[in-house]
Order: C-alpha cells, then sequence, then structure tokens
C-alpha cells in the first residue's frame, strides 16, 4: 500500500475494477480462456464472441465499424505497423513522410527507420504553445508525400492537435493521415469518420485498462494496404499475426465501454481537478503553463518552475509520484525534446513537471499536491543564489 | 524531505532533509565569498565564510543543483571549518564524492563545489597567507 499521491496517468493509469472483473472472467478455468481462433469448439467460439464484442467497443469508441479495428500489442506497435506498414506498402507512389517534432517515439523512431530506407521525412515545428497548425502540413505537402502522422494530444504537455482540419487537408490531397490517439481515446471526442483519419492508434492502459493490448483502426473504403509487421498465424486479417489475447482485449473493450459511457463526467470533472491544481500553483512566482491554454486534453498540467533544478524539486515531492520534464535515465537525464520544440531552455525544461490526473484522483490529492509542490519549491529557492528573501 | 529512492545514499539523503549550513553571511571585512557555476548549467554554488585568526570560523552555502550537490554543499560548510586559507586552495571534490557516495555521473556537479571553495581562498579577507 502506498501513501503516495498518484498524478502520473499519462504514464498509466490504475486499471479500473470493472475492467480488472471483466479480465478475470477470461482467465481461470472456468473462464473464457481458450484460444479465439479455435472456433472449432464452444470455448473458442466464446472467446472469439469475446474478442468480437470488444472489436465493437473499440470501433463504437472512435466512431468506426469493428471490422475496422486490428488489435496489437499497444500503441507503439500500432504505431510502427501503421507507419511502417502504410509507408512500405506505398512506396511505389512516394517516399515522402510528414510529422512534428514532438511525437511520441514511437511514431519518430518509426519515422527513422523508415529514413534508413531511403524514405524523406519532414518533422514539423510546433509553434510555443505546442500546436502544429494545418497551414504548416499544407506547406509541408509534395507530390510524393504517402503520409501525414500527427499525434492528437502530446504526452508530455497536453495540448490537443486540430486532427479534424489536418485530416480534411490530408484527404483532399490523397494522402493518408496517421493520428497516435494513445492520450486522447477515452477522453476527448474521435470521430475517424469525421476527422478523416485513416490510421488511428490506440492503447488500454492510458484509460483505466490493462498494459500490454491497443489497437490500430484503419480505413477500409476505400481499402487501405498495409505491410505487416509480424508474420505468424496470420490473425488479425493477416496484419497482426499471433494469438489474440482474450482477457487484455477484453479488458481493452471494457475500458473503452467505460470511457464512452462516462467521458462527459469524467473530462467535466478531470478538468475541474486540473484547473483547480493550476490555480493552487499560478499563484507561486516563476510559475508558467507548458502549451496551450485551452486546447488540451482535460487531465495534464505541465509546469515549468524557475528557480529551482529539476532533479532536486522530483527529490522534494517524496510524496506525489509525477513526472519531470527530463527523459530520465539512472544516472542522467536530457531536456525534454518536445519542450526544447518549443523553445523552453534547457534549464525550464528541466525545471518542468508534468501532472496528470486520472478518474480515481480527488480534490484532496490535488490540494495535496498544491502544498507539497509550493513547499518543495520555497524551500529549494530559499537555498539558491539570487534568492531575495 | 523523506525519500527511499535508492540513487541517492543515507548520508545525502540526511545532509539534503537538514540543509544544515544553509544561508548567507552578511558582508564584513572578516567575510569572504566564493561563487562558481551557472544556472544555465544546472549547477551554482555561493560560499561565504568568516575567518577568524586566518582560518574558517563558520561557513554558509547556497547552491541551485541536484540534492547531491546540496548535500555536498551542506557537508562542506562542517568539513572547512577550522581549515586554512592553504587548505582551501588544496581542496578536492574527490573527498566530498568520497564522503557522501555520490555516483559518477554527478562528479562534474562536484567541481563546481570546488571552484568555488577555490574562488572562496581567492577571496580570502586581509593579506594573503602567501603568493597563489
Amino acid at each position: 500500500v502506498s501513501d503516495t499521491v498518484y498524478l502520473d496517468n499519462a504514464a498509466t493509469t490504475a486499471v479500473d475494477p470493472r475492467v480488472v472483473a471483466e479480465i478475470i472472467e477470461c482467465l481461470g478455468p472456468d473462464g473464457d480462456f481458450a484460444n479465439p481462433s479455435s472456433v472449432g469448439h464452444e470455448p473458442g467460439r466464446r472467446a472469439r464472441a469475446r474478442v468480437e464484442q470488444a472489436r465493437a467497443e473499440v470501433a463504437a469508441l472512435v466512431g468506426a465499424d469493428p471490422s475496422q479495428v486490428i488489435f496489437t500489442s499497444g500503441a507503439t506497435e500500432a504505431d510502427n505497423l501503421a507507419i511502417l506498414g502504410a509507408a512500405r506498402f506505398y512506396a511505389s507512389r512516394g517516399r515522402h513522410v510528414v510529422t512534428s517534432r514532438t511525437e511520441h517515439p514511437a511514431v519518430l523512431d518509426a519515422c527513422r527507420q523508415l529514413e534508413r530506407e531511403g524514405f524523406e521525412v519532414t518533422y514539423l515545428k510546433p509553434g510555443a504553445d505546442g500546436i502544429v497548425e494545418p497551414a504548416q502540413v499544407e506547406a509541408a505537402l509534395r507530390s510524393d508525400t504517402i503520409l501525414v502522422s500527427l499525434m492528437h494530444v502530446n504526452n508530455e504537455i497536453g495540448v490537443a492537435q486540430d486532427v479534424g482540419a489536418v485530416g480534411a487537408l490530408c484527404r483532399s490531397r490523397g494522402v493518408l493521415f496517421h493520428v497516435d490517439a494513445a492520450q486522447s481515446a477515452g477522453k476527448l471526442p474521435i470521430d475517424v469518420g469525421g476527422d478523416c483519419i485513416d490510421l488511428l492508434a490506440l492503447t488500454a492502459h492510458k484509460v483505466h485498462g490493462p498494459k500490454g493490448v491497443g489497437a490500430l483502426c484503419m480505413r477500409r473504403e476505400p481499402r487501405l494496404g498495409l505491410v505487416p509487421l509480424l508474420h505468424g498465424g496470420g490473425q488479425e486479417r493477416g496484419l497482426r499475426s499471433g494469438t489474440v489475447p482474450t482477457h487484455q482485449v477484453v479488458g481493452l473493450g471494457a475500458a473503452f465501454r467505460i470511457a464512452a459511457l462516462e467521458m462527459a463526467g469524467d473530462a467535466a470533472r478531470i478538468a475541474a481537478l486540473r484547473e483547480r491544481l493550476w490555480l493552487g500553483l499560478s499563484t507561486l512566482p516563476g510559475v508558467m503553463l507548458n502549451g496551450h491554454p485551452t486546447w488540451r486534453v482535460p487531465g495534464i498540467l505541465s509546469i515549468a518552475v524557475d528557480g529551482v533544478e529539476g532533479e532536486s524539486l522530483l527529490y522534494a515531492l517524496p510524496g506525489l509520484a509525477v513526472s519531470s520534464g527530463s527523459a530520465c535515465a539512472s544516472t542522467h537525464s536530457e531536456p525534454s525534446y518536445v519542450l526544447r520544440a518549443l523553445g523552453r531552455s534547457d534549464r525550464l525544461a528541466q525545471s518542468t513537471l508534468r501532472l496528470s490526473l486520472g478518474r480515481f484522483n480527488t480534490a484532496a490529492e490535488v490540494d495535496y499536491a498544491i502544498t507539497a509542490i509550493t513547499a518543495a519549491v520555497t524551500r529549494l529557492r530559499a537555498v539558491a543564489p539570487g534568492h531575495d528573501a | 524531505v523523506t525519500t527511499d529512492d535508492p540513487r541517492y545514499g543515507v548520508d545525502v539523503r540526511r545532509r539534503v532533509a537538514s540543509l544544515r549550513g544553509a544561508g548567507t553571511l552578511g558582508p564584513a571585512p572578516d567575510v569572504a565569498s566564493g561563487r562558481a557555476g551557472d544556472r544555465e548549467q544546472g549547477a551554482e554554488v555561493v560560499l561565504t565564510c568568516r575567518v577568524v585568526e586566518q582560518r574558517v570560523a563558520d561557513v554558509r552555502f547556497l547552491a541551485f543543483g541536484c540534492p547531491h550537490l546540496l548535500a555536498a554543499a551542506s557537508w562542506l560548510t562542517d568539513r572547512l571549518r577550522g581549515a586554512g586559507r592553504e587548505e582551501l586552495l588544496a581542496w578536492d571534490w574527490r573527498e566530498a564524492a568520497d564522503a557522501l557516495d555520490v555516483p559518477p555521473a554527478k562528479f562534474g556537479r562536484l567541481l563546481t563545489l570546488q571552484d568555488a571553495v577555490r574562488d572562496l581562498a581567492r577571496n580570502w579577507p586581509g593579506p594573503p597567507a602567501s603568493t597563489v
């Protein structure tokens, strides 16, 4: 049992007990544990039915048809399958891809792999507010552009891109549009049809589902081609070989079903908690919001705290589970490339805190965080050179 | 501050919890100050000391940096008490690294501390004890 207040829901979330209950139904000897591809017997057909129910639940959250959903091990695999799979399939049409500098490594590293294969990639620089303007995307499109990849919500700062506008632009130019929705699914409305999204990467564990499962939602009309990354049993229409993990997929479906039902209420409550947090912390001098003030997901608050060193700030908050603005390793830390791309100095990037709220956070926890951060910042500033007190 | 983070040794945790020696000594004829580092580079230290009969009688630190640097600066305020100018000039950061079990990745931060100690010696109040 931990006394730590968990404000790192953008990293991962606790699994909702209702989701846990449905997962457990698929694990034991009396449960729906069978291989869903084994439709020659009744347990297999039961497992298959649960998988297809989950597929429908995933599709429903994003306005898709169940036939568009391919289960994966998470958003990283879905991003890789979308980017590498589409680029390789359509390489004869062109070898240019557009993305942004603030994408998740799952996208950036896939793009770097494409560069090693001879593709060209344009990395757009967002504005200081973290937003990539559709006009920037339009200016980057070329006759040989085959794919645009843009995340819906940034995992570090929480800003939301106008994927509908970019999607419409891409559709009008005949360019495929991939969206990493790991941080937005279940938190902001997504409509793959209305937003003209051809490839949508999803994950369960950011929305109170289990780790290790996600999905790629891909356009079916007109049919879209992908070169698979995995080869084997031909599951998931040959695009993702490997035994479909029934319990994981059922957990994904349950998490998405609950998110769809409770999105409006959760979003309003979590946004109010985030505002309470920001109002409490913004009274501290030298505290700055990272990213656009209103185009953002409800749960993520990223702040740069001037006058304190980032590692010491995190160290001084043992009762809070939060993330820093550094890509921390055990012995070193580098300033966040996302914050650097927004024009933040290395020092401010190092002294950034990401506080991310979820379904189970309370106002009391937010108040505790405000008190703890205020005390830590005040103490560290008091021993820093140049402090005027 | 209490933490069980294994990246920080017991002495570092104890020092950061108390931050003993933090502060500054006001300007006076018998007070010297030494400064090193750059906040933009992630480490900055200011030391002030009162000198009585050519010995350090009291030391205070201000520091911007990681927990290891804060702990080492605090430790240094005890270590330098009673030291003379020549000892300050000869002080080596490795002593703090050994005393506090600082990991190699943080050695660069301790160099900032050494630079501040030597700057303190250069600003020693009164006539120099010997040629630098």
